[in-house]
């Protein structure tokens, strides 16, 4: 009797059984934080801020609250949710990623497939939670940037050599993307400007921004005073493809190319959103120094237009440098960005050159596997030239700082 | 009770580290350099693995996303559990002719065992952190060992094992990894000393810096 219990109880661990279960795990982080906030209403509230938090927020809040699931229905075929609670400008919880995973073993080369919404994984930065910094509270602008107007609705493979397994210092893998429902990022580049910040649009969500003099202009009657980034207006496919090349994982770098292949006369009425002809270059550089002191950078150089006759049309670039360094249970990062759009088109009612600067320094403490706290100070310098034609000074200079206790389930 | 047990164990340890008798292998590079993480074993006739209705049970865990052990060697026939020390999922598997298997392991599941019946190396790796690497070696002995970082292997042999074996020697550094190195030699005494000299050129070893700041997964 017990021979057969215990031959049962082997057939249920093996791992032909195991691999039938479907397994699921979730997991949270919630931020509850003091945010010194600035003395401006946010864009997020249809203001003229550049944080975050503004004065119509709450100092006190849940800055966020990040949730992510996998559901394993095989040992190769995975589900990934990502969803992520915001206080501002109204609570609201939505999800930020949600894709189907194909990861089969393989003996060399690796091969794997994404279908759903999900980032492009072009950021060494955003490496935390739920697309968060381990390294600051406030991602850098570009990055932020991706986190509010860049998703990809589509599908990506991605082919690894994994160093290991072939008895090498590198690793080498290619990213390739063809999605859908990207078209308006890059609004926020050109009526916002690029700032740092750590607020990631939810799939459903919508971004907006400041009463700008160019929106009540009758060419640009029909854009409204938001962004919908995860729209499909003009129907075509985006595409971005992608490259990570790490050496013994103590240097990375990735280098993408995205190209949302937008048609700028392309416009949905009933959203009031263009399709906005976006395309970017991305190189992140990570080199861990030290096991405890790492160096980020990264640099983005693109352009971004709209309209049928190119009305709006802007380059852009923006890059920072990034130190981290960890003591005990001590981490300490400083970060210095520059982010610049370059206006080029002949609409002189539309200013959209910026010029934006930003120190952040940051220091926490990991109290144990769940208990963080930190604080945070963010100094940013931006001359923003959409303002003027508004009776406000091109500059604005913010100084805001943040402490938080995250509590991780 | 517990504490009769202690006594027992306290005993037992005592009495063998008078009676037992270990040979002494240290394990070079073809350079001189002492070499640690070398498998080492005896076969021979005197020293095949005990097959019983219950097999020993060995234990390869993951740990700050690596395998620890990082070699374990266990004798045909006997089990491996897989505990997963991480807060993150790992999914382990083995493509090696001995033992191909794949198991997706969270923290605080159900330990998951696999017995290992063929002689040979198996390579673990995993398919999310794939800088993860870990060897089981399977051997047909009952007397086998891991070097130490002073290359050193000692192995416990009773005197009526005395006579000739044959010494293995297998490394991660071994081009053909399925290989060992083997050597007869004469036992003559339980406490002989011998050093061993890989015949191969090794080569080159990596180490990876991967941390938790590679990514959440």
């Amino acid at each position: 009797m017990n021979k057969a219990l215990g031959l049962y109880a082997l057939l249920l661990l093996s791992p032909i059984t195991f691999a039938q279960t479907i397994q699921t795990k979730f997991e949270g982080v919630i931020d509850a934080s003091y945010d010194s906030g600035s003395d401006s209403v946010s864009w997020l509230d249809k203001g003229w801020g550049t944080t975050r938090f503004g004065i119509n927020d709450n100092n006190l809040s849940i800055s966020r609250a990040a949730f992510t699931g996998r559901i394993d229905f095989t040992n190769s075929l995975s589900f990934f949710g990502v969803a992520q609670y915001v206080p501002e400008p109204k609570a609201t919880i939505g999800f930020t990623e949600a894709y189907l995973q194909y990861q089969p073993i393989a003996k060399g080369y690796q091969v794997s497939a994404k279908v759903g919404a999900f980032y492009p994984k072009m950021s060494l930065e955003n490496t935390g939670f739920a697309w968060s910094s381990p390294y600051t509270y406030n991602y850098s602008a570009l990055n932020a940037w991706l986190g509010e107007e860049v998703r990809a609705i589509g599908t990506e493979l991605t082919i690894k050599r994994p160093a290991r397994r072939f008895r090498s210092k590198y690793d080498v893998s290619f990213h390739t993307a063809i999605f859908k429902g990207n078209d308006p990022a890059g609004t926020l580049i050109a009526w916002r400007g690029l700032v740092s910040h750590d607020r990631q649009t939810s799939l459903n969500e919508r971004i907006g921004f400041a009463p700008l003099y160019s929106l009540q202009k009758p060419q640009l009657s029909k854009q409204w005073q938001y962004s919908d980034p995860f729209h499909e207006v003009d129907g075509r496919f985006g595409f971005y493809a992608g490259v990570h090349l790490e050496y013994l994982k103590k240097h990375s770098m990735r280098i993408y190319w995205y190209d949302n292949n937008g048609d700028p006369a392309a416009i949905n009425t009933t959203i009031g959103q263009y399709a906005w002809d976006t395309k970017f270059l991305s190189i992140a550089w990570k080199s861990k120094f030290t096991k405890q002191t790492h160096f980020l950078a990264q640099a983005m150089s693109g352009s971004t237009a709209m309209g049928p006759s190119l009305g709006v049309n802007n380059d852009f670039h923006s890059w920072f440098l990034l130190l981290s360094h960890k003591w005990q249970d001590y981490r300490f990062s400083a970060r210095y960005e520059q982010s610049k759009v370059i206006d080029k088109d002949h609409w002189a009612f539309d200013p959209n050159a910026s010029d934006n600067q930003a120190l952040t320094l940051h220091a926490s403490r990991a109290f144990s596997e769940r208990w963080r706290a930190g604080v945070e100070w963010l100094y940013s310098d931006s001359w923003l030239s959409y303002r003027y034609k508004s009776g406000l000074p091109y500059d604005v200079k913010d100084k805001v700082w943040r402490a938080t206790i995250s509590y991780q389930f | 009770m517990r504490f009769g047990k202690l006594n027992l164990f306290a005993f037992l340890v005592f009495f063998f580290a008078l009676n037992s008798q270990a040979i002494e292998i240290i394990i070079k590079d073809q350079d001189g350099n002492l070499l640690s993480d070398a498998a080492v074993w005896l076969e021979g006739e005197k020293y095949k693995p005990e097959t019983g209705l219950s097999p020993d049970m060995f234990s390869m865990g993951q740990k700050d996303r690596t395998f620890t052990p990082h070699i374990l060697i266990i004798p045909q026939g006997a089990k491996v559990e897989f505990p997963n020390f991480d807060s993150i999922l790992h999914h382990v598997y083995s493509f090696s002719k001995p033992r191909p298997f794949e198991l997706k392991l969270y923290r605080d599941t159900p330990k998951s065992e696999v017995a290992f019946e063929n002689e040979g190396v198996v390579e673990l790796g995993c398919n999310i952190h794939d800088w993860m690497l870990g060897y089981i070696i399977v051997v047909n002995s009952s007397h086998y060992a891991v070097t130490n970082s002073q290359g050193l292997a000692n192995i416990d042999v009773d005197s009526d094992q005395l006579g000739f074996v044959t010494l293995n020697v297998w490394h991660e550094r071994f081009e053909k990894l399925e290989q060992s190195e083997q050597l007869t030699i004469e036992l003559k005494t339980s406490s002989q000393k011998l050093t061993y000299n890989v015949k191969q050129v090794l080569m080159e070893s990596f180490y990876f810096e991967a941390d938790e700041m590679d990514g959440y997964e």
